[in-house]
């Protein structure tokens, strides 16, 4: 504070709008949300306070939590997993191409799409083969036709298939900040190292690993937190179904808040939701830490 | 699959966002009222100009389920709205026109804030019970009495909106559920219409095997799949009244009636009747596959009418009555579909211009669906000839099978509390992608049954 050279009740003044705003719109309504938590409440009628008895039912009742916990947190998995391919391609594009900027832009596309349309156009692509749909069509043609099935409605398979369109949007994304953290390491460090016969890989191994962390981490968290509140997506394809195969957290929030009316219920979720995303985050950051330390 | 937002507790916002402002989804839709420049005819202006034409203006919101300009039903409600307009110069309707699922949302979300539009969509009996309860509806009994508004409706058909003797939401059909099938279809596989349902299962085969998909249905959106279901269960239990029965826990799900439908159920859906990934297809995909021509049968309300005569297949389609399962029940008894109905704000801050626009509205309500050939299945007595006016061979059937319903059973969430009816709701869509034991089914229905109703 004091490098700034300014009293503390001008920065008081700056800070203030936006601490104001930050509680009113996420501090409040967190606390408001585990005290809703605490209630029997339809959303209409007068609530009931029944204390921790929703969370005793979220946790040993409910037939469909632990799975779509389970879901939520395979899904987290593989969007960290995505993090090393994005770095790999990253690395490929800004020493091969002479102009990647392109590439990085068409990668990106899927981005900024909507997802409701990025939901409709892979929901048309899964469509059974009786109806279209272009991979079946494309497996028939290989001589694949035993593979071909209906992705989005096999209770097995579906959860996989939405995965991989998730993981389809935001591989450009992740590359893009991997892209970025790449082409900032500066290149007289490579260029030193050449003289000390590191190259290729062991180049990337002692210099781009190590100094890439603290973007690794970002691109992990973002990815983590991400998946975590998966929800778009999987509500325009699926919407939870078939028979809540792909409930993931948040939609099951939704169906119980909304279509059961069980709004107090549906709080609870939404607690145990953010403090799976803080305890996570923590985790996260403890590790890298370390990580970090070890490299230093 | 991460977002933009870098910070982790702005994007836990994101959640709670979700749960309180939902609302927001339908925030773009709202139109504004159309302008009462069309022409009418003296008579229907109302009383009400007289009254007010030295009063301030008054801004009433209706709430309504109408969004698509290309349906009869919403050119239904521009012409009422902007003729009522024109009577009453100070009565201003801002219409705020969302799809069914959207309208559902918002209103809940409404409620919980007891912010309720002027004029809102409620659904019968058990859907709206929670609002009633909580006293967010104004009773509409006065506006019934008025000019024999409530003569005009179908004996009975209010009871469904009716609590404590007050009637609190006006409906704006009133349908059944039958089996519309694609005749040139049948013609060609060589099949006729099956008056049993082990009779409907063989037609399934042999379309099947003529290359010809049977049937199609929107279960995404499950409550498609139930409404099928609960038409096998009251063919199976001889007649309509299971569910009361649950609910007076004379019987329970664990019963033969209802272990017998999910069996006869399965049947079905085990022939192959229905389209590959039905659970992926929502309400509009699936009836559209039907609509273009994809598929020989499809069951659905009687409001899906319209729609169909308005496409591709016009004038190919006919409908029959669910049939008998089992050699159970009987064919005159339907799945009855009471329409969505307006209803009132209590806290309305113009409660009596709300009330003469709804009274204006349903008055006339028979009169201007008539003339959009949007009259079949409505919860009113309508006055002329549907021939003359030019409705379809469908539409002229359904209007005479309408005169011969012996009653039926409501779907399953119009009787059930809402957490009971997901379960089942979910159980039945289940059946479309594995088989399973009647038992199984039964007991889960039980067990929600008995933890939702202490």
């Amino acid at each position: 504070m004091n490098v700034l050279k300014v009293p503390a009740r001008t920065i008081a003044v700056f800070v203030l709008p936006c601490l104001l705003l930050y509680t009113a719109l996420v501090f409040v309504p967190i606390l408001v949300s585990v005290y809703t938590g605490t209630l029997d409440w339809n959303g209409i009628n007068q609530a009931v306070f029944v204390g921790l008895d929703n969370f005793k039912a979220l946790f040993t009742i409910d037939a469909v939590f632990w799975p779509s916990v389970k879901r939520t947190l395979l899904f987290a998995v593989f969007s960290m997993a995505e993090i090393p391919v994005a770095l790999c391609v990253a690395i490929l594009l800004c020493r091969y191409l002479k102009r990647p900027n392109f590439l990085v832009s068409s990668y990106f596309l899927p981005v900024i799409l909507s997802v409701v349309i990025i939901g409709q156009l892979w929901k048309t692509i899964y469509d059974p083969a009786s109806m279209g749909g272009m991979l079946n069509q494309i497996l028939i043609t290989l001589g694949l036709g035993a593979w071909t099935k209906s992705w989005l409605t096999e209770p097995d398979v579906a959860m996989i298939a939405l995965y991989f369109v998730a993981l389809w949007q935001y591989l450009g994304y992740h590359v893009l900040i991997q892209f970025t953290g790449v082409t900032s390491i500066p290149s007289e460090i490579y260029e030193a190292a050449q003289i000390d016969g590191a190259v290729g890989f062991t180049a990337d191994r002692h210099i781009t690993f190590p100094l890439m962390i603290p973007v690794f981490k970002i691109s992990i968290i973002l990815a983590f937190i991400g998946s975590l509140q998966a929800f778009d997506l999987i509500m325009v394809m699926t919407g939870g179904g078939p028979a809540h195969a792909t409930d993931v957290i948040s939609t099951h929030m939704y169906n119980m808040s909304f279509l059961s009316m069980k709004y107090g219920y549906g709080s609870a979720i939404a607690v145990f939701l953010v403090l799976l995303c803080l305890i996570s985050t923590l985790i996260i950051n403890t590790l890298f830490r370390t990580l970090e330390k070890r490299q230093s | 699959m991460a977002t933009t937002k870098p910070h982790p507790f702005l994007r836990l916002t994101l959640v709670f966002m979700l749960t309180l402002s939902l609302s927001a989804c339908g925030g773009n839709t709202t139109n504004t009222s159309p302008t009462a420049s069309k022409g009418i005819t003296s008579d229907e202006s109302t009383s009400l100009q007289s009254e007010q034409s030295t009063q301030e203006q008054v801004t009433i919101t209706f709430q309504n389920i109408y969004p698509d300009p290309n349906t009869p039903s919403y050119k239904m409600m521009m012409k009422i709205v902007s003729d009522f307009e024109s009577a009453n110069k100070n009565i201003n309707i801002e219409l705020d026109s969302l799809n069914t699922d959207q309208q559902k949302l918002k209103l809940k979300t409404q409620a919980a804030s007891k912010e309720v539009p002027d004029i809102t969509i409620v659904n019968p009996s058990e859907q709206m019970k929670p609002f009633v309860d909580a006293g967010l509806l104004a009773p509409l009994n006065d506006i019934l009495d008025q000019n024999g508004l409530k003569d005009t409706f179908l004996t009975g058909i209010l009871d469904y909106y009716t609590f404590d003797h007050n009637v609190y939401a006006l409906p704006d059909g009133n349908n059944t559920a039958v089996v519309y099938y694609n005749k040139d279809m049948f013609a060609q596989a060589g099949v006729e219409v099956p008056t049993t349902f082990e009779a409907m299962i063989d037609v399934v085969k042999t379309l099947k095997a003529a290359g010809i998909q049977p049937m199609v249905i929107g279960e995404k959106d499950s409550w498609t799949g139930s409404f099928l279901f609960m038409n096998i269960l009251l063919r199976t239990n001889g007649g309509p009244g299971f569910l009361q029965d649950v609910l007076d826990k004379k019987r329970t799900f664990n019963d033969p009636a209802f272990e017998e439908a999910v069996n006869k159920f399965q049947d079905l859906v085990q022939a192959g009747a229905f389209q590959d990934g039905a659970t992926s297809f929502d309400y509009n995909a699936g009836e559209n596959l039907f609509k273009s021509g994809k598929a020989a049968m499809y069951f659905m309300g009687t409001w899906a009418t319209g729609g169909i005569d308005d496409s591709s297949v016009a004038g190919k389609i006919d409908a029959f009555k669910f049939p008998t399962v089992s050699g159970k029940g009987n064919v005159d008894e339907y799945m009855l579909a009471p329409g969505s109905a307006f209803a009132i704000s209590a806290h309305s801050k113009h409660l009596k211009e709300a009330k003469a626009f709804l009274h204006y509205f349903m008055m006339h309500y028979p009169k201007v669906n008539f003339d959009l050939k949007n009259a079949v299945g409505l919860a009113q007595k309508v006055d002329g000839d549907f021939k003359a006016a030019g409705y379809s061979d469908l539409a002229m059937n359904l209007l005479k099978l309408a005169e011969n319903v012996k009653g039926g059973d409501l779907a399953f969430d119009n009787m059930m509390n809402p957490s009971t009816a997901q379960v089942h709701l979910t159980s039945i869509q289940n059946l479309f992608v594995q088989k399973k034991e009647a038992k199984e089914v039964a007991a889960e229905h039980q067990a929600a049954f008995a933890a939702n109703n202490p």
